[in-house]
């Protein structure tokens, strides 16, 4: 049935969470932005919510919540901070990927130090400079006696070089494209990983992203992930759906909060004797603006209710556009203010920018929706259709 | 719970409309357009078809289906027939739009009667729809002087007797010159604004109630849109909807207003209905036509400005689905309701604009539908509203609100 409809336990947790938004994250923007990172309390904080494990099934002992409630979860933390939201999440990042790549013994394994301590971070390591996935990685694993020896460098990986758990993806059989790869789980502290230098970005600096370097690193044959229930290039392609719907989920909260932000300014600054959200050409881009908004939401909302691969991708697609919009409108309607640090939607239309690159990028969306329209891959890659993200 | 899924039943209608659309509406589409009507003969096997299709809703009350489609209340005693209602305009409009205006019924003449008559003004006004032949209502409201500030309409009416003079002219009428009746809005005084709006049936063949011109239009030309002339027309003060208490503060206008809370949606789904037959018209050129160009960069460029096109109307129909599912709950829905219907025919006119584009000059020919369809969808950013009237009530209701969604 045609629902908008949250249910009470939705509606709780969208309220503690836009709490903790405006509590927490909000009045340390700049301050998390110019440290680089977001605080350990606030992590604590947050860890005391209860959400880390949100989407993880209960047998595995997570909370077991659809993917509504947790996109619901990641527009508040997104209308907080998107930089925050990124950093916040990052045990997720690991669960999730478990979650789908890996078996229920390593899941139960790795998912316990998560559950006990609120600053543990996950990372996955997937891009890499210079090369494509279609080409397969340059990062190798050989095969090393009960283990595998991993080698190579990792770009963009959020929490890279400074995470408790990092899924690492590498080619095991070069030349065979996407056929030869393999994912494993690195913890902190095996010998052969080190963090490689941190990148200077746009946006988003409240989250860690960095390289990440494997040299001759070596991981035991059970830390290898061979796909889970549903086979490597599945899961891949499911990971990274969820990462891509959490990503479209921020960016709706992030072009809330300036659109409410834009809105209360524009109400506040007056100009020839009147606020001048009283004037049309102002009124009518704050229309556009909430239009925006909305929609990106409702895209979002039904591809997390659905989980249709085609629909994520269009959710990821309009969230990226619709946000970007309304924070470029709302720097326009603030004038200069909305260009100086005082404010934060400066910091806005940098982070939407940012923040679209840990979705898949909207070409890549786009292939894999004309691919469903015209009922063939228009990619030719592998796993045909599969919307990877730049920064992970 | 958050869910995008239409019922089973929904499903039914959507798969009934869309065959009927498909293969008897479609093919009919261009010679109804050329023709500037729809055949009656067409019309009246619509109306024999079981359940019967009407435009606008009959309500059960005056022999409107007991229990039909979405009128069954849910466990907490809410309908669906907003919901129903939009599945089965954007149906239809995919088969063709015009074709859908023609439906007899009460169309947008409906609201005000039921929501302002008295219950003897609904049984009299509405019960006609369970007669037999084509009957159609239809709203005035738009003048030549008074689009969309509906408050400066100069019709006048004063009352004698136990009868009301209407004098003036009414333009853009949406099957004016068929329909039964007219939902008439007139003012005793100009000076007095929106307190001095009434609102009156005027039946056909009163005396001084005349037809003015048909318009010739960009598109929508199967759609009859009339100028109507009031000239000394004596309407019985039974007509006056609602009585005269129900005038004491703004109710006329707010009752004329109150029709659009549920067809902006209405009208938003059909631009959807229009937009998604000129996305799939375009993705089955570009499929038919480039068998052999898989690997060329242009063909691509097409498949991706179609995935762009897709996702567009599915953000349209998002909208117009919350705007519904908000009447549905019975939670007001002003805002959302223009939001729906500016947001669709903006979405609308691009996506129709780009299928033409996507054609190439095969777009232009009169043959192609999408062609018919880049004439027909531009007045949905004008009619029930321009977008900048929509824009209007969506920034005032904005800057009332607290900001929260």
């Amino acid at each position: 049935m045609i629902s908008f409809s949250l249910d009470e336990e939705q509606q709780i947790i969208q309220e503690t969470v836009r709490k903790f938004a405006a509590e927490w994250v909000r009045p340390q923007l700049r301050e998390w932005e110019r440290a680089g990172t977001v605080s350990d309390e606030a992590r604590r904080a947050f860890h005391e919510l209860g959400l880390g494990l949100l989407e993880v099934p209960e047998a595995l002992g997570g909370a077991g919540a659809s993917a509504v409630t947790a996109a619901l979860v990641q527009e508040e933390l997104g209308f907080g901070d998107a930089g925050a939201a990124v950093a916040l999440w990052s045990p997720h990042l690991v669960t999730a990927a478990l979650v789908e790549l890996g078996d229920e013994a390593q899941a139960r394994r790795f998912f316990s130090r998560f559950a006990e301590s609120s600053v543990r971070l996950g990372a996955v390591a997937y891009s890499e400079r210079g090369t494509t996935p279609l080409e397969g990685f340059s990062t190798v694993a050989v095969k090393r006696g009960d283990g595998y020896s991993l080698s190579g460098t990792k770009a963009f990986v959020v929490n890279g070089g400074c995470a408790d758990l990092t899924v690492v993806f590498a080619q095991i059989e070069p030349g065979r494209g996407w056929g030869g790869v393999g994912a494993w789980v690195v913890e902190a502290g095996m010998p052969g990983m080190r963090a490689g230098a941190r990148h200077e970005l746009l946006g988003l600096d409240a989250a860690h992203i960095a390289e990440v370097v494997f040299d001759g690193c070596l991981v035991p044959e059970e830390n290898r992930l061979r796909g889970g229930p549903h086979g490597l290039p599945k899961g891949v392609q499911r990971y990274f759906a969820r990462a891509a719907l959490m990503t479209a989920a921020r960016q709706v909260g992030l072009a809330r909060a300036a659109y409410e932000f834009a809105l209360g300014y524009t109400q506040e600054r007056r100009a020839f004797g009147k606020p001048v959200a009283h004037f049309q050409a102002i009124a009518f881009t704050l229309a556009e603006m909430l239009m925006d908004v909305e929609a990106a939401r409702w895209m979002v909302w039904r591809a997390a209710a659905s989980q249709k691969l085609d629909e994520v991708a269009l959710a990821a697609t309009h969230a990226n556009e619709a946000a970007w919009r309304v924070a470029d409108q709302a720097v326009q309607l603030l004038g200069g203010a909305g260009y100086v640090q005082d404010y934060p939607v400066e910091k806005w239309l940098r982070d939407t920018k940012a923040l679209a690159l840990t979705a898949p990028t909207d070409q890549l969306s786009q292939l894999a929706v004309a691919s469903a329209e015209l009922g063939h891959a228009l990619d030719g890659g592998w796993p045909s259709s599969t919307i990877q993200p730049m920064v992970t | 719970m958050v869910d995008f899924e239409p019922t089973s039943q929904q499903h039914q209608v959507k798969e009934f409309i869309h065959h009927f659309a498909e293969s008897v509406v479609r093919p009919m589409s261009l010679e109804a357009d050329r023709a500037h009507r729809t055949p009656d003969e067409f019309l009246l096997r619509l109306v024999a078809m079981q359940g019967g299709m009407t435009m606008g809703e009959v309500p059960a009350e005056v022999g409107g289906e007991e229990g039909g489609v979405g009128e069954t209340p849910d466990a907490r005693g809410k309908k669906q027939k907003n919901r129903f209602a939009l599945i089965a305009a954007e149906e239809m409009a995919w088969g063709d739009a015009s074709v859908l205006l023609n439906l007899p019924g009460p169309g947008l003449g409906g609201p005000p009667v039921q929501f302002m008559g008295t219950p003897e003004q609904r049984q009299r006004f509405l019960g006609l729809f369970k007669q037999p032949g084509l009957h159609y209502g239809a709203y005035g409201l738009t003048e030549p002087g008074a689009g969309s500030d509906v408050s400066a309409i100069r019709t006048r009416c004063r009352k004698e007797g136990h009868h009301w003079i209407l004098n003036g002219r009414k333009c853009f009428i949406t099957n004016g010159a068929k329909a039964d009746w007219v939902v008439i809005f007139a003012t005793q005084d100009p000076s007095q604004g929106r307190a001095g709006h009434r609102a009156f049936v005027v039946e056909k063949g009163t005396p001084g109630f005349s037809v003015g011109k048909i318009e010739e239009k960009m598109g929508l030309r199967a759609s009859e849109t009339a100028e109507l002339v009031l000239e000394d027309v004596r309407v019985p003060e039974e007509n006056l909807l609602g009585g005269e208490a129900h005038y004491q503060g703004k109710d006329g206008f707010m009752g004329a207003m109150k029709t659009f809370d549920s067809s902006r949606p209405m009208v938003g789904a059909m631009a959807v209905g229009i937009a998604r037959a000129a996305c799939d018209y375009a993705r089955d050129f570009v499929k038919d036509h480039y068998p052999l160009a898989r690997a060329l960069p242009r063909y691509i460029q097409l498949g991706q400005q179609l995935a762009e096109m897709r996702r567009m109307v599915d953000a349209g129909r998002l909208m117009c689905w919350r705007a519904a599912w908000m009447a549905d709950e019975g939670i007001p829905n002003a805002k959302e309701a223009s939001m729906a219907k500016a947001y669709a025919a903006k979405m609308a006119m691009k996506v129709c604009a780009d299928a033409v584009q996507i054609l190439g000059a095969h777009g232009l020919e009169r043959h192609q539908f999408v062609e018919k369809w880049y004439r027909d969808i531009k007045v949905y950013d004008i009619f029930e509203g321009t977008g900048q009237i929509q824009r209007i009530v969506i920034s005032k209701r904005i800057l009332k609100e607290p900001p929260s969604f």
